[in-house]
This record gives structure tokens, sequence and C-alpha cells, in this order.
């Protein structure tokens, strides 16, 4: 999971947001900042196509609830 | 950006400032000290300090793993990288940290195999595609990283991966919030929560801190409408008397965690006796190692380290800026001889670091140095 640049990548909150695009087993293309990336989803399995997931360090952590602040 | 932008709305922030104003008693400073390095950089990044009334003071903790690294447990990392046909991969934060002899990065200039990736099922990857090397990955993190890790040890031993190992670092956030809260003459009156590693652990986590400390916690995201909406949160509890934990991020964080992280690092890790933190020194049961079962995957089991204690510089105050009783530029070595080119102090080699943040975004201003300092 490429981090934001001025962020600290080792930093478990420079966790970033990405939209899930695909799922093969445990394996998910994320779209994140124009790009697709792969993320596990051993932790999240039940994400599906259309889910925001937390990603950090190539896993996601936790499907992200969507609203308005 | 969707997703981001909804949380840096100014109409939300301006609302938000005029609350936190009317909920400030005139004169009444509240200290309030936000424990992750995400946070910190947020606040800076965005010039919250500068939104708020003097009465709302930040102080910056102890939330960047980075930034609490012993200086022997990176001259144990270079060891294992130093060692014929070893990789040695971490994150890129990792390659800048001074130890004792230098950093990875200058180890690398030596000669030794130091390769950056960013997740660590990259270095298992890595370790697939060169089986004729060995590839360590040095492993650092709260909670919100420990569960990548502990996937890839599980992945690593289904798939009996056999030139893999992990130099496990990974420490936890209540030993430290212990130790700030142990601290005589504490001068913080309420936290925000970190939020990604609450994700994992929970919110409830922190009820140690109102129940046994008396002070309120909220649990936070990393935008400056987030932030905000944290100060008030705390700001209304003292208003109303509580003392308690909210969380603001409920977008994310539930009060439990999420359990099969959770299961996940225990099926992998174990507490630690003990374990060194930079400034904060050796705090019982504040790290986790890998446990008996998967010894074949442990460097520490497989390489013979140096396993020194190294003494911070005595010039550097990191240990005095990480427990919130100064600010980075009240020490003597800030933005002269510790830069972040040239990092003395922990607190300024990760961008997070609280001194880092200040070099980068607040160093000519010091915002709070007129502020009272009463209350």
């Amino acid at each position: 999971m490429t981090p934001q640049p001025e962020r600290c990548l080792t930093c478990g909150d420079a966790a970033v947001t990405a939209r899930v695009v695909e799922v093969r087993d445990l394996e998910a293309l994320v779209a994140v900042a124009g790009e697709t990336e792969s993320v596990a989803l051993d932790l999240v399995p039940e994400a599906r196509p259309g889910d925001l997931l937390l990603c950090h360090a190539g896993i996601a952590l936790e499907r992200v609830a969507e609203g308005t602040p | 950006m969707r997703y981001v932008d909804e949380y840096r709305d100014p109409d939300l922030a301006r609302g938000l400032v005029a609350e936190i104003r009317s909920l400030v008693v005139p004169g009444e400073t509240v200290r309030v000290m936000e424990v992750c390095g995400g946070h910190t950089h947020a606040i800076f990044r965005h010039g919250l300090e500068e939104l708020l009334p003097p009465e709302v003071e930040f102080v910056h903790g102890p939330g960047c793993p980075v930034c609490v690294i012993p200086m022997g447990r990176v001259d144990d990392a270079i060891a294992i990288a130093e060692t014929e046909g070893v990789t040695l991969a971490t994150f890129g934060d990792m390659l800048r940290v001074p130890g004792g002899r230098g950093s990875l990065l200058e180890a690398q200039a030596r000669g030794a195999d130091v390769r950056m990736v960013y997740s660590p099922l990259d270095a298992l990857e890595l370790a697939r595609r060169e089986p004729e090397r060995h590839v360590c990955f040095f492993a650092i993190g709260f909670e919100t990283t420990a569960p990548a890790t502990a996937v890839t040890l599980l992945r690593a031993r289904d798939d009996a991966v056999p030139n893999f190992s992990v130099f496990c670092n990974h420490v936890l956030i209540e030993p430290p919030l212990r130790a700030i809260l142990d601290t005589p003459g504490l001068r913080v009156d309420a936290f925000i929560g970190p939020g990604h590693v609450s994700s994992v652990i929970g919110s409830d986590a922190y009820g140690f801190i109102p129940e046994e400390y008396g002070r309120p916690v909220v649990v936070s995201a990393f935008e400056p409408v987030d932030l905000l909406q944290s100060v008030a949160m705390l700001l209304h509890q003292r208003a109303e008397g509580r003392c308690e934990v909210e969380n603001q991020y409920t977008r994310v964080v539930r009060a439990e965690g999420n359990p099969r992280a959770l299961a996940a690092i225990a099926q992998t890790m174990e507490p630690r006796e003990d374990f060194e933190w930079r400034g904060l020194g050796v705090l019982p049961r504040s790290a986790l190692r890998i446990r008996d079962e998967l010894a074949g995957l442990d460097a520490e089991t497989l390489f013979t380290l140096p396993g020194e204690r190294i003494e911070d510089p005595k010039a550097c105050r990191c240990g005095e800026v990480l427990t919130g009783q100064i600010k980075p530029w009240e020490c003597g070595v800030f933005g002269t001889a510790c830069t972040p080119e040239r990092p003395l102090g922990t607190c300024m080699v990760s961008s997070e670091g609280a001194c880092a943040a200040y070099f980068s975004y607040g160093r000519l201003r010091r915002p709070r140095e007129e502020a009272p300092v009463g209350g």
C-alpha cells in the first residue's frame, strides 16, 4: 500500500482508505489515489467490490462505514 | 478526494472552532495529549493550533513507532543485514534511524543488502522469488501494523517458506500511556486516542484512563474536522462533569476492535517480559515477541544478535518531549545539531515525530511561546 508521500509509512495511522474493485479469494484489488493495488483480506474476508476498506502495510484492517461528518 | 474532502470542509471546521471557543473557560488551560504521531502531523499540517483559543494546548505523545525503537535494536538489525547471504527488508522510515553503529542506509552503503518494502507480505514474496537468499523482515509498529506481520507469519508457516524470518519489534500502546500517566507532575488533562490502533484493539481498551487516572479520552480520526470535533467532545465532557472514553471515529472503530486481527496477533506473538523504549526507558510487557511455536521464523532465534543497550545522546531531550514535559523547541539541539537531515534524537527521525513536525511546520512561529501557562 503506497502511503501519502509526506506521511510515515511505518506509523499505523498512515493507513489509507481504498475502494474494492475486485475480490479473488483472500486478495482484493483496490483503487487508491488513481492506482490499483493488491491487499490481503485475511482480516476482512467479507469485503466485496464497492466496499471502502481501511488498508495498512498491504492488508485490509477494517471496512469503513460511509456517511457524512 | 472522495471521503477526505468532507472531513476538511472549512464551514464545518469554522463551526467546530466556534463551539470550542464557547466551551473553554478564559484563562483555564486544557492540555490535550494526542497520542498518535499521525495526529501530531495532521495538527501541524492543517495549522489547527493556531485556529484554537490559547486555552487549548496540544501535548504531543509517544505514538510514533519509529521514534521509540531503541538504538540497540537498530544495531541488531544491522548485524542481521550484514550477515552473508541475508537480505534485510523493512519500511523506508526505519532506514534513516541512527543506531550506535549508524543507520541501515549507512550499512547498505557499506554493502549490506537492505531493501525497502511497503508490507511484510512483500518481504515474504521477496523470499519466494529469491530462494538462494534468507530474507528477514525488520518488523516495527503498534497494534495497527502487528496484524500484517501476523498474517505474514501465518502464511510463511502454512506454505513452509524456508528462507524467511521476522525480527519482531512490535510494541503495545497501553504500557507507554500508563508510563506517561504515572509521570510525577503530569501536565496532561485529556487524551485524543489513536484512530487506527483502535480499529484493531477497540475503543474499550482505553477504559483504564478515565477509570484509574481520571482523564477523558476521545478516539479520533485524522482529518481536521475529525480532530476539531474530538477536541469539542473532550471539552463537552469537561463542561458536563463527565470523564469517559468516547469514539469520534465511528466510521472505522468498534468498541471491541477487530477480533480477527487480535486473534492473528495472539496466534503468532506474545508479550515480552519487558522492552526498552527510547525516551521512556524499560517498560514491562510493552512489546511482542514471536511465539515459540514459530521459532523457525524468529530472527532472534536464528541469528546471534549483539543485543546491547545504547544510551541516548546526552544532549537529546526526546524523553521529555515524548512525555509532554517540554516542547521540541525547548531542547538545546533542536534545529541546530538535530535536524531531519541529520537526526540526533529519535523524535526528529520520522516525519511524524513531534520534533520533525515542529521543524517542518512550526519552528519559526513557536505558536505557544506566549500562551498562558497557568491553569
